[in-house]
C-alpha cells in the first residue's frame, strides 16, 4: 500500500500524550497499522515521553518495594490478561482497530441514507455537538458541500478515493485537518468511497445548500 | 581525563545512558529471574515519578498512589514483555501509566495498532537501520541533547502537554495563548527532535572530527 497522506506531528503528540478521544485514537491506529513511517514518530514521541519521566520531579510513595511485593504475593493477579486477541470477522481491507468496531462487513452494515449517494453508519450515539464519529459510503462522482470545521477532523480512507484541495486520497491515506482547511472533496473512485471520519465540533458549511445538509451529514 | 576541559554536555547525557542501562538490565532481571532487588531499584528511581505523573495530570493522591502501584505491580507481572531493542525502560513505563490511567478515566483501553494485524505495514520496518533507531545508546544520548537545546518556550509546552495539560486547548487557556502558537511550538519541538535523530551520521562525524 502506497500511503501519500500522513498524520500531522501535533496529531502524533496529542496521542503519545494520550489527550485525544477514543473515535480520534482509532483513525490514529488505523493509519498507523498502514504507515511504517507515521509509526516511527509515533515511537519517538513516546521516547519523548519515557525522557521526561526520567527528569520528573518524584512525589512521596506511602509503598515500599518489598511492602508491595508481599501484598502482591498475596493477591491473585487480576490485572487484565494478556487477550489472545479476539478473532474479529476477516475483513479485506480494514484495519483491525476499526473492524472491532463492526458488526458485519462493510456492505452489510445497517448503512443510512442520508442525501443522493451519500450514506452513513454512526459509530457513536453521542450527541452530534459533541463530534462526529462515523463512516460515510460514498457513490463515484459525489461532490460533498464546501465545509471547514472549528477544531480537528481527521477523515481515514477505508476504501476508494476522493480528492480536494489539499490532494487526492487513497485507501490508507490520513487527512489530518484543522479549522484552518476549507475543503470541498469529490469522490473521484469508480468504486463507491468509503471513509472513517471523526471531528471534535460539527461542521461549519459555506453555502445555502450546504446549511441546510449540515443536519443530515454532519461532517 | 583531563578535568581543566569543560564538557557541559558530554556529563548528563553520559549519566542518562547510564540510568537506561541499568533499568534496562534491571527489567531483564525481574523479567527472567524474579529479582527482587532489581525491582527494587527500578521502584525507588521511578513509583515517586509515575506518581507525580499522575497527580499533575489531575488525579487526586490517593487514586494516584492506588494507581501507581498497580503499574508497578504491572511491571513487576510484565517485565518479561519488556524489548530492550524497541524502547527504553523508561519509555515502557511511560507507555504503560499513560495507558492505565486513559483505562481508570474512560473505562476502555487505549486504541493501538495490533502487531499481528493483516494490514500491518511491515515493509521497512525491518529492512531500514532507521526504523530501529530509538533503541541504542547513542540515540538515548541524541534524543536528551536534543529536547535540552529546545528553547525554553518548546520545552515548556512540551512537558505541559505530556505531563500536565489535558489538550493543547487546555495549555492556551493556561499560558494565556492563541492555540495556533501553542501548537506551532509542538510542532517545532516535534521537528527538532526527528531532525537531531535523523542526523545521526553528520553528528557522529563531528564527535569523531572533535575527538582527533
Amino acid at each position: 500500500m502506497t500511503v501519500s497522506h500522513h498524520l500531522t506531528d501535533i496529531t502524533i503528540q496529542d496521542y503519545a500524550a494520550g489527550t485525544l478521544s477514543m473515535p480520534m485514537e482509532t483513525l490514529v491506529a488505523c493509519h498507523l497499522t498502514v504507515c511504517s513511517q507515521c509509526r516511527r514518530r509515533a515511537e519517538v514521541a513516546d521516547s519523548i515521553g519515557g525522557n521526561l519521566f526520567d527528569q520528573a520531579e518524584p512525589a512521596t510513595v506511602t509503598v515500599s518495594a518489598a511492602d508491595l511485593l508481599a501484598r502482591a504475593a498475596m493477591a491473585p493477579d487480576h490485572a487484565a490478561p494478556q487477550t489472545a486477541s479476539v478473532a474479529s470477522p476477516a475483513q479485506p481491507g480494514v484495519p483491525r482497530p476499526l473492524s472491532r468496531l463492526l458488526p458485519t462487513g462493510l456492505e452489510e452494515l445497517d448503512w443510512r441514507r442520508i442525501a443522493p449517494g451519500i450514506k452513513r453508519f454512526n459509530l457513536s450515539d453521542q450527541h452530534r455537538k459533541y463530534g462526529a464519529f462515523q463512516l460515510l459510503h460514498l457513490d463515484p462522482g459525489v461532490t460533498l458541500s464546501a465545509h471547514s470545521h472549528n477544531d480537528r477532523e481527521l477523515t481515514y480512507l477505508v476504501q476508494g478515493s476522493y480528492s480536494d484541495e489539499v490532494g487526492k486520497f487513497q485507501v490508507g491515506d490520513i487527512a489530518d485537518l484543522d479549522g484552518h482547511h476549507h475543503h470541498q472533496p469529490v469522490i473521484d473512485s469508480e468504486e463507491p468511497c468509503i471513509a472513517l471520519i471523526a471531528t471534535h465540533s460539527p461542521v461549519r458549511y459555506s453555502g445555502f445548500v450546504g446549511k441546510i445538509m449540515q443536519p443530515f451529514v454532519g461532517i | 581525563m583531563n578535568t581543566l576541559v569543560p564538557n557541559p554536555s558530554g556529563k548528563p547525557s553520559d549519566t542518562a545512558v547510564a540510568l537506561r542501562q541499568r533499568m534496562s538490565n534491571n527489567l531483564a532481571a525481574i523479567g527472567q529471574e524474579q529479582d527482587e532487588a532489581a525491582f527494587a531499584d527500578f521502584y525507588s528511581y521511578y513509583a515517586g515519578r509515575v506518581k507525580s505523573f499522575l497527580m499533575g495530570k489531575g488525579m487526586n493522591e490517593e487514586i494516584s498512589e492506588e494507581l501507581t502501584q498497580e503499574i508497578m505491580l504491572t511491571v513487576w507481572r510484565r517485565a518479561e514483555s519488556y524489548d530492550p531493542k524497541k524502547a527504553a525502560a523508561s519509555t515502557w513505563l511511560f507507555t504503560i501509566a499513560r495507558n492505565r490511567r486513559i483505562d481508570y478515566l474512560r473505562g476502555n483501553s487505549r486504541i493501538e495498532v495490533e502487531l499481528d494485524d493483516e494490514m500491518l505495514d511491515v515493509e521497512t520496518t525491518d529492512t531500514d537501520p532507521q526504523a530501529q533507531f530509538v533503541e541504542n545508546a547513542q540515540v538515548a544520548k541524541r534524543l536528551k541533547r536534543a529536547l535540552e537545546k529546545l528553547p525554553q518556550e518548546q520545552r515548556q509546552v512540551m512537558h505541559l502537554s505530556y505531563f500536565r495539560g489535558q489538550s493543547h486547548g487546555a495549555i492556551a487557556k493556561w499560558l494565556d495563548l492563541p492555540i495556533g502558537t501553542v501548537k506551532s511550538r509542538i510542532r517545532l519541538a516535534m521537528q527538532s527532535v526527528r531532525l537531531s535523530l535523523e542526523g545521526e551520521d553528520q553528528d557522529l562525524l563531528n564527535d569523531y572530527t572533535e575527538k582527533s
